[in-house]
């Protein structure tokens, strides 16, 4: 046979014959994989990824006749929802954000979860009697509740505990409730940032590690007016606002003009997080998923702190930045999924969240239980963390945020660069949000 | 053709072996090209955000694109200007570059091989690699200014800058493919023209001009044709440079992004696809045009 030439007939014939044998296999493959999983969507970095894991494993271990699937998204969680979704391979639970969801749960791709409540009375007022309301609310939509909050992703400050001691600038606040000024936060900036003799700065009194424009906002809004009205499908966004537009302005002057805080170009080379972590920032602003980068850190001594408030607001506040779960609405799993959604979004899966240090659970047994204070325990301020999600504003709540996202980053980065007074927003920024909520 | 007892089936057989050896080329290019092509165009009179039933809605879609989007003449000002800040250099560096390449010198084929280079990076791993040298304070680019004591330049920070940058990347990244086909056709040029040049007493400079450039047009004229096409279909360099919304404010907001933005961040599929199809026609425009004035000035050689 050896000695027989291998002729084109043979090949093409074998080509075919592997070919079909690989797309049998693999098709059996994946049916063994796929066929009765239920799928759980979510995005999340290498350390939160294990904390999920851990929930999911708990719930496998609870709920043994249920197996759950997961599907780790990309770096754009909407866009890969989106086409999962219309190409009929929706996941069964997906994880939700409060400002984009609304797109979803306007196009008929959320289940309303009302139904699934109203089913539950049980569960429905345990939940209702140990949430915050303003959360749980987050994901309220045209009537419908679209998602169960999961965890509080609202912004606060990290400070460098030493750098604090070494320039003589008092501790900051340690609960929402003592607040802090725009000026004394300015004063403390300035006292904590360092320049060499050729003026380069050696050290940032304050850095930003959240998104700078949606930060512009925060301190807007911190500044005694809300982002928007209602917050729901809002008819009107502050960005004309007296108040809002002075204190965006205070956050552009701190690189701009104070140059206490980085510009743009000093930020290309470096992270913000990578500042604050070798010890070259004094605050960060941040969210809790900056807190195991920061715990990780080398010889980093740090607590947290509330932001400050403006002359015209009564103190600062965080953000209702929160992520919950949410069922697809052709998911074939639907009761599977409410189940897995009861179990994360519920005490045992809550309680779990906050012992795994990971994030900042949304009822309130959860975050007031030994096991968050047990992994919090290089946080001195836990009170920052845990009063967060009741001392927070809203954003706005609208199918049309992501052209909203795209204006703010148009008009506002000018205003940051420097380029541009906040002043400006009044009559760019503001008219032009005014017709896509007019048009969307 | 004819069989060994004359007869045509063994003709018959092999036009349709040769059918069956193209029909899966050409199922592919039905499914992924003609497919694709016509439900684009189909989609472009529809409203659809990929979730709810498409809307017939005319020509609606274009209609707002032409008369009520802003955002429409700024993305086709920048992919003009692109197209022209991509193309120009392109073209000079590329003809400069393949006269230069076009010698008998001793190493000639490593020279070749390098300026080549950039044919085989993908754009992404291009943009990446130049946003290390746009860095403001201590990129490759502010470094080597800094040496001749000329200020940091904003280059991806302020829009003016944005685009003189994503035009630097694009001619890096189109000047190779340029210098190729160039080189190709200057190396077809017969050497006894230059010989007669000379013997003429004309300078390097002036057989540049009057022999290889005229001689060499119907090249020139397909590089000018895929770099309009390429300047217009940009959109993986913009978008790892710049990022997603075009930026800074509006500085390089071309008409890739501005599809990109409106397909898959607003699922506004039907707009995009109208979009889409201004840009073909637009590119189509372009072609012919440069088609015809190419014929018109051979014919005139």
């Amino acid at each position: 046979v050896l000695d027989q030439p291998f002729g084109r007939r043979t090949l093409l014939r074998g080509a075919g014959v592997l070919g079909a044998v690989s797309v049998g296999l693999g098709s059996a493959g994946c049916g063994d994989d796929d066929a009765d999983a239920l799928t759980f969507f979510f995005q999340a970095n290498p350390e939160e990824a294990d904390a999920r894991l851990t929930i999911v494993q708990a719930f496998q271990r609870a709920n043994p006749g249920i197996r759950v699937r997961t599907v780790l998204s990309g770096p754009d969680p909407m866009q890969q929802m989106s086409t999962f979704c219309a190409g009929g391979k929706c996941p069964d639970v997906l994880m939700a954000w409060e400002l984009t969801y609304a797109g979803l749960a306007e196009r008929g791709v959320l289940a309303d979860l009302n139904t699934m409540l109203a089913q539950d009375h049980g569960f429905a007022a345990q939940l209702k009697a140990d949430s915050v309301r303003d959360l749980y609310d987050a994901f309220a939509f045209d009537g419908g509740q679209y998602a169960l909050p999961e965890q509080w992703s609202g912004n606060f400050l990290f400070y460098n505990k030493r750098l604090f001691a070494e320039a003589g600038v008092p501790a900051p606040p340690d609960r929402w409730d003592q607040p802090w000024s725009f000026t004394e936060f300015l004063t403390a900036a300035t006292a904590l940032t360092k320049r060499d003799r050729s003026g380069k700065t050696t050290q940032w009194g304050f850095v930003d590690t959240w998104v700078p424009y949606y930060s512009a906002g925060l301190f807007g809004m911190n500044n005694g007016t809300p982002w928007c009205h209602p917050r729901t499908n809002p008819t009107h966004l502050n960005f004309d606002d007296e108040a809002f537009i002075e204190g965006v302005q205070f956050y552009a002057d701190l690189a701009v003009t104070h140059r206490v805080a980085p510009k743009a170009a000093d930020v290309q080379s470096i992270s913000t997080m990578d500042l604050f972590s070798s010890g070259r920032a004094a605050m960060a602003l941040g969210g809790h998923w900056r807190y195991q980068t920061f715990s990780r850190a080398d010889g980093l001594d740090f607590d947290v702190t509330v932001l400050p408030g403006g002359p015209k607001g009564n103190g600062g506040k965080s953000n209702i930045g929160t992520t919950g779960l949410a069922i697809a609405a052709s998911s074939p799993r639907k009761q599977q999924a409410w189940e897995f959604l009861k179990f994360a979004a519920g005490p045992i899966g809550q309680a779990l969240i906050g012992e795994s240090g990971l994030f900042v659970p949304v009822l309130t047994s959860a975050t007031r239980s030994t096991g968050f204070a047990l992994a919090h325990n290089r946080i001195g301020n836990l009170a920052v963390l845990t009063d967060g999600p009741s001392h927070s504003g809203y954003l706005p709540v609208t199918p049309a945020w992501p052209k909203i996202d795209a204006l703010m980053d148009r008009y506002i980065g000018p205003v940051l660069r420097g380029s541009r007074p906040a002043t400006s927003l009044k009559t760019g920024l503001s008219r032009t949000v005014e017709q896509v909520l007019r048009s969307p | 053709m004819t069989s060994r007892d004359g007869g045509p089936r063994p003709t018959k057989r092999r036009a349709r072996a040769g059918r069956v050896f193209v029909a899966p080329n050409l199922i592919a290019i039905a499914v992924f090209m003609l497919f694709p092509l016509g439900f684009s165009l189909y989609m472009s009179f529809q409203t659809w955000d990929l979730f709810t039933p498409a809307r017939f809605v005319g020509l609606a879609n274009f209609g707002h694109l032409f008369t009520a989007d802003p955002l429409f003449v700024t993305a086709l000002r920048n992919t003009v200007v692109y197209t022209v800040g991509t193309l120009v250099p392109t073209v000079l560096i590329s003809l400069v570059v393949a006269a230069l390449l076009n010698r008998k010198l001793k190493g000639i084929s490593v020279f070749r091989a390098v300026v080549f280079v950039p044919l085989a990076v993908s754009s992404v791993v291009t943009a990446v690699m130049w946003q290390f040298a746009f860095n403001t304070d201590d990129g490759l680019l502010n470094t080597m200014l800094g040496w001749i004591r000329l200020g940091p330049v904003p280059w991806l920070l302020e829009p003016g800058w944005a685009m003189v940058s994503l035009c630097m990347v694009s001619v890096w990244k189109s000047v190779p493919f340029a210098t190729v086909v160039v080189l190709a056709a200057m190396q077809g040029v017969p050497h006894t023209l230059y010989e007669a040049a000379r013997i003429d007493g004309a300078s390097e400079l002036r057989q540049f001009v009057s022999i290889t450039v005229p001689l060499i047009r119907g090249a020139l004229s397909f590089v000018v044709v895929i770099s309009i096409i390429n300047a217009f279909q940009a959109f993986d360099q913009v978008y790892v440079l710049t990022g997603g919304h075009g930026g800074p404010e509006t500085g390089t907001y071309v008409l890739g992004i501005m599809l990109f933005q409106n397909a898959f961040a607003f699922l506004d599929f039907g707009y995009a696809s109208a979009l889409a199809w201004v840009m073909f026609a637009i590119l189509l425009g372009l072609t012919l045009l440069q088609l015809r004035l190419t014929r018109r000035s051979s014919m005139r050689l």
